[in-house]
């Protein structure tokens, strides 16, 4: 029996990075999963990695929130009652304030805050979830130690760590646990293209993180920490996963 | 799009004083010309031209006229 079977775990953002890591680590683990990408190639990526695995596959466009109450209740069984939601989603954005138009600075909240929030309105109502449910979402150090040209990423997660926050007191009555794990520098494709367009060669996060590069693994094993009953004491919470760079 | 006017588009993207650049320009003596200006750079390319710029090629340029011709 491995630790999380038939537990019915939401991932959103599954196709890549992070949200990819911990799909195959839950899929190991038993546990019936939701996928969610937005894209068709994500789509395809998660059906051809998961094939025969029994899992549900959910698209959604979380740059339109508007959108997800629709596709969430037509794509996915209402009757599927959830353990555990981690929110990979995370729309990067490195411009400085002079290009910064609205349309920009909407798209990134309404893809990172709006849609989050959306989603945890959608899967905490009545009788959508077990009781226990863990919800994780993916923040940055972005959220605490403001940089150059991260203006509009680093608002919108420390928006959903605020959200968070409030959430968790709403949410402890059902018995459900809200907590955002804030990640430094991840061995990611988003941080491989960040570095292929860096006007600088050197990364200065990596000077600040002494414990090195992340990987998704690092940060799979803290999520599978926190979808579990062991971390049941937790809620509210933005739990770093910074290789040392907020020290 | 004339060399004209991808120059207004660089200086207005850099907000730096119209009339300012010329082809010749050598990027290191204009002041402006910093970390998040060549991040400026990247983001024009990629919405008003449709290029993907990397850091190496940003590295590369020495003036003006070497950012219009990737432009090109």
């Amino acid at each position: 029996m491995g630790k999380f079977e038939n537990k019915y775990i939401l991932i959103t953002g599954a196709s890549k990075g992070i949200g990819f890591t911990l799909a195959e680590n839950l899929d190991n683990l038993g546990a019936k999963l939701i996928l969610h990408a937005s894209s068709e190639d994500g789509i395809n990526k998660l059906t051809e990695s998961f094939a025969n695995k029994g899992h549900l596959i959910f698209r959604a466009d979380f740059s339109d929130p508007l959108s997800l109450e629709e596709a969430w209740q037509s794509q996915i069984n209402q009757d599927i009652k959830l353990d555990g939601f981690v929110n990979c989603v995370g729309l990067r954005s490195r411009r400085p304030l002079n290009l910064l138009k609205p349309a920009h600075v909407m798209n990134i909240l309404h893809a990172n805050v709006a849609s989050f929030i959306e989603m945890c309105r959608l899967v905490c109502r009545k009788n959508g979830f077990n009781p226990g449910l863990s919800i994780i979402t993916i923040s940055s150090i972005a959220a605490h130690s403001g940089g150059p040209g991260v203006t509009a990423y680093a608002a919108s997660k420390a928006a959903t760590e605020a959200a968070v926050r409030c959430m968790s007191k709403e949410l402890f009555k059902k018995e459900v646990r809200v907590n955002s794990l804030v990640c430094g520098q991840v061995n990611t494709e988003a941080y491989s293209d960040l570095m292929e367009t860096k006007a600088s060669a050197d990364d200065v996060i990596l000077e600040r993180q002494y414990l090195g590069l992340g990987s998704t693994q690092n940060i799979t094993d803290i999520l599978l920490f926190l979808l579990g009953k062991e971390s049941c004491f937790i809620t509210g919470s933005s739990i770093p996963a910074d290789g040392g760079y907020l020290s | 799009m004339t060399n004209e006017e991808k120059i207004a588009l660089i200086e207005e993207t850099l907000d730096i004083e119209s009339g300012s650049l010329n082809p010749e320009t050598e990027l290191l003596s204009v002041a402006e010309y910093d970390s998040m200006a060549k991040l400026s750079l990247i983001v024009l390319c990629d919405e008003n031209f449709n290029k993907k710029l990397s850091g190496e090629q940003i590295r590369a340029f020495v003036t003006v006229g070497d950012i219009l011709a990737f432009l090109d």
